[in-house]
């Protein structure tokens, strides 16, 4: 008998939109269950309607073989489920344990008891190796450990399955094994957890049975080990997706950055880029590989003019760049696709128009004595609405009407309108579906095949093994290890130095640091 | 190409339908509570609706307080709107009106005053003064981190009360005590533009800011920066747009239509001569004009053509009826409170909806238990 089932769920939004149609999800006792699907298909809104937060307009739920209905979370964290959404619900500036029992403390009379929360918070931690200290403030922890505070505070509510919401979209590598290490540990223990994801070779790594999603449909559930990722990816889409994309040979020989004994100090006054010194040559990409939070992002930024650095040189095309500004750095040929497209990489409020000629104001194309040149803004527009294949009404509307990967289109559409000389990236693909991930790839790849230098970031090692010609990587700003990107390099063997378990000496990076 | 431009327009008019939909809907809400309060505490309620909503387009006078009103509230409303765009929430239009009528106040009483360039002399002195007086904040922000808000609103002070000062001391005035200062010579006062109302030169300039404000922001490349600043200053930082410049040039252009204001007030017909405490809290009603113009400078003088007529309405109702003109103070604040949530026409519909549809459950509920 399954533990949890979901039979014919549909559920259409007031707006009209047909979220689950007739979606069916069997969870037996005891295993991971994924549910995998493209952004859209349908697995937030299924996850919502098991716990409660939305009500199917057809279909029925059974939790151990019996009819339930949930009105809301509270009946069915009663019913032994928890989960742990994607954006956390906790209050920052309480210490762990507080977060956790909020809303059902331990109390004697109307006294809050203490010692007993703390005790069974550790108890519960230890019990699920999901280690935390019960006391700083969550605000001081990182994402990792406050997804665990987010575990916990289902545990503690005696939940049997656990609903995770993309879980590791947040986490850095490292993370994510001790996520699953953790996961592995509850299933252990009798716990079944529901693992919603799109990155497939983790869904893959840690769950038994998968179900897939596609269109508010469920089109199959499969065991983990019957399926390999390029199958299980054609599920998802609906067609063959190849996630290799091909490279042409290019002139290498060029070198277009030099970055020699680049420091950069935070806010906080902690190195976070402590000398590094490395080249990029025009046809290549260079990919940084680390942890994040291992000087990736300051290194792009300094190279960018964003950041102010400590010390060192950075040179683009020839050029002393390390005093310029970004409008300078630009005109040597500089484009940069940043980490975060909705904090830095557009003006959301702003039409699609106007976000595309941001970075060229003082062209004379657009600008002239000082005044807009509308039409030409507007069929720059079109034109690149066309050749990106943006879904958007039309150059007039404002970017906060696209979805992710297309907000991300207009940030590439627009570092990419010309050929650049150095193009900066820092992950392209963070929280783009598979159709898009693709169209970026392709896009990235093209600017590299047409002579492009490329610095790319990511926190998906298999976006940067797929891309990159040299592999660089990071552990507390240095460079550790460098690699000449082959078909026989391993995510393991990049593991094993981004977590600074072991360096390079000189001699082997000699060959990949040219 | 055509098709998607016609959609884009269509859709621009609906969403400014939108607005107007909302702005009205803010209007006719706080009137209905104003009346239920008015209704509440008035002897003749009919009678000071009567004199607040009707009684101002009658007479040619009242018409010119109307039309005077919507001029001097359309420029602080744009002085408002472009650091609203901006996000710079600088107060300091007040501070910049008393200081730009010192400043059109000494040219007027000047030998200068007398002849011709009088007026254009003392509005460009007035500007100066007062784009100085807002630029201060702005650079303050600039270079040292200090707080707009607090920075601007403690200017005002400085500016009152210095108009105050020189007012009681150095400038020329008919008697000793009294708080006014000589009048200014014909030369130095804003020609009428309808006879025997206070519609003057003002309501000429307060059209051409309008548009001047219009073209900077939409049609200049300075526009499009300040919109990018305003919209997201981490991206146009990353995109090379020297965000300091625009926010200092933004306050320091606010701050020419404050002044520029304050020479509108004391060259105008209304009072020809500088007297303590001219402003009667005008500068500050710009924030309402601006917030429900949504900071669009083209929809600013259409909210200061209703919102004037609310506030010389008050006034006629204060003088002939026992409702005092605070009572506007209720409307000012329900609207505020509406335009800036996100209350829409279909959430009040749904609201409605909602409470109909609750209603019943309970017997229902108790229909199910039995």
């Amino acid at each position: 008998m399954a533990l949890l089932e979901a039979i014919g769920i549909s559920k259409t939004y007031p707006g009209g939109v047909v979220a689950n149609d007739g979606v069916n999800l069997v969870v037996e006792s005891g295993e991971v269950h994924a549910v995998v699907g493209e952004n859209g298909a349908g697995k937030s809104t299924l996850m919502k309607i098991l716990f409660g937060i939305e009500q199917p307009n057809a279909g029925a739920l059974m939790l151990d073989g019996k009819p339930v209905r949930f009105a809301n979370p509270r009946e069915a964290i009663e019913a032994g489920i928890g989960m742990v959404f994607q954006h956390f619900s906790l209050v920052p500036s309480f210490s762990v344990y507080e977060n956790v029992v909020l809303g059902s403390e331990p109390r004697s009379g109307i006294r809050f008891e203490r010692h007993k929360a703390i005790a069974e918070v550790k108890a519960i931690s230890d019990r699920f190796r999901l280690s935390v200290d019960p006391m700083p403030a969550v605000m001081t922890l990182p994402v990792g450990q406050q997804q665990r505070v987010e575990i916990l505070k289902a545990l503690y509510r005696n939940a049997r399955i656990l609903i995770l919401d993309e879980p590791t979209a947040v986490l850095a590598p490292q993370e994510v094994q001790e996520l699953f290490v953790a996961i592995r540990s509850l299933v252990a223990q009798g716990k079944t957890v529901i693992f919603i994801a799109h990155k497939l070779p983790e869904v893959l790594e840690i769950s038994d049975t998968i179900t897939v999603m596609r269109q508010g449909k469920t089109v199959g559930q499969v065991k983990a080990k019957e399926v390999t990722e390029k199958s299980l990816a054609a599920m998802m889409v609906g067609r063959e997706v190849t996630l290799r994309v091909e490279r042409k040979a290019t002139d290498q020989s060029q070198r277009v950055a030099e970055i020699e004994g680049l420091r950069v100090v935070n806010a906080r006054g902690t190195e976070v880029v402590a000398g590094l010194d490395l080249n990029v040559h025009a046809g290549e990409v260079v990919g940084l590989v680390g942890v994040e939070g291992n000087g990736q992002a300051e290194t792009l930024e300094a190279v960018a003019g964003l950041r102010a650095i400590a010390a060192g040189t950075i040179r683009i095309a020839d050029k002393d760049a390390t005093a310029m500004s970004v409008l300078d750095r630009r005109a040597l040929g500089l484009a940069s696709i940043p980490e975060d497209r909705i904090a830095r990489g557009l003006a959301t409020g702003a039409t699609v128009a106007e976000n595309l000629v941001a970075t060229r104001l003082n062209e004379t194309r657009y600008v002239r004595n000082g005044l807009l040149d509308l039409k030409a803004i507007k069929a720059n527009a079109l034109q690149l609405i066309e050749r990106f294949s943006i879904r958007v009404g039309g150059p007039a509307s404002t970017v906060d009407t696209l979805s992710g990967g297309n907000m991300q289109k207009v940030v590439v559409a627009r570092e990419l309108a010309e050929q650049p000389k150095l193009l900066l990236v820092n992950q392209p693909t963070r929280g783009v579906d598979l159709g898009a991930t693709q169209f970026i790839w392709r896009t990235i790849t093209d600017a590299r095949d047409a002579g492009a230098a490329v610095l790319l970031s990511s926190a998906d090692l298999g976006e940067l093994l797929a891309l990159s010609d040299r592999l660089l990587v990071l552990y507390r700003g240095r460079i550790v290890a460098a690699f000449v990107n082959t078909p026989d390099l391993t995510p393991e063997t990049l593991g094993t130095y981004m977590l600074g378990l072991s360096t390079q000496t000189a001699d082997e990076m000699k060959a990949a640091l040219r | 190409m055509s098709s998607i431009s016609g959609t884009n327009k269509s859709s621009r008019w609906s969403a400014v339908r939108k607005e107007i939909g909302r702005a009205g809907g803010a209007l006719l809400i706080s009137l209905i509570v104003t009346f239920v309060i008015v209704l509440l505490t008035s002897k003749d309620p009919l009678g000071a609706f009567e004199q607040l909503l009707t009684q101002l387009p009658q007479k040619t006078r009242t018409f010119g307080y109307w039309i005077d009103d919507v001029a001097k509230l359309t420029i602080t409303g744009l002085a408002f709107s472009l650091v609203f765009q901006a996000r710079q929430f600088s107060m300091g239009v007040q501070g910049q009106v008393y200081i730009g009528a010192l400043a059109a106040t000494y040219v007027a009483l000047s030998p200068l005053g007398a002849s011709w360039a009088g007026i254009p002399l003392g509005i460009a002195a007035a500007m100066l003064a007062g784009a100085v007086y807002g630029f201060l904040p702005g650079i303050a922000k600039a270079k040292l981190g200090a707080n707009e808000i607090v920075s601007s609103l403690m200017l005002n002070y400085v500016a009152i009360e210095l108009c105050n000062f020189l007012v009681r001391t150095n400038l020329p005035k008919p008697q000793a005590g009294v708080l006014t200062t000589n009048d200014f010579p014909d030369s130095a006062v804003f020609p009428m533009l309808v006879d025997k109302t206070r519609i003057d030169l003002g309501l000429i300039l307060a059209i051409v800011a309008v548009l001047v404000v219009w073209f900077a922001v939409y049609r200049t490349s300075w526009g499009l920066k300040l919109r990018l600043v305003g919209h997201n200053a981490r991206f146009a930082e990353y995109s090379g747009i020297k965000s300091t410049f625009i926010m200092v040039s933004a306050m320091t252009a606010s701050g020419a239509l404050g002044g520029l204001l304050g020479s509108m007030f004391v060259q105008g017909q209304t009072y020809g001569k500088l007297t303590v405490l001219f402003e009667g809290n005008l500068a500050f009603e710009g924030i309402l004009v601006a917030i429900v113009a949504r900071s669009r400078p083209l929809a600013v003088p259409i909210v200061a053509l209703f919102y004037g007529y609310l506030r010389q309405g008050a006034q006629l109702m204060n003088i002939r009826t026992d409702v005092p003109a605070e009572v506007i103070g209720v409307v000012t604040a329900i609207i505020i409170l509406l335009v800036s949530s996100s209350y829409s026409l279909a959430f009040l519909k749904r609201l409605f909806r909602r409470g109909v549809a609750t209603a019943p459950t309970p017997a229902a509920a108790a229909g199910a238990a039995k």
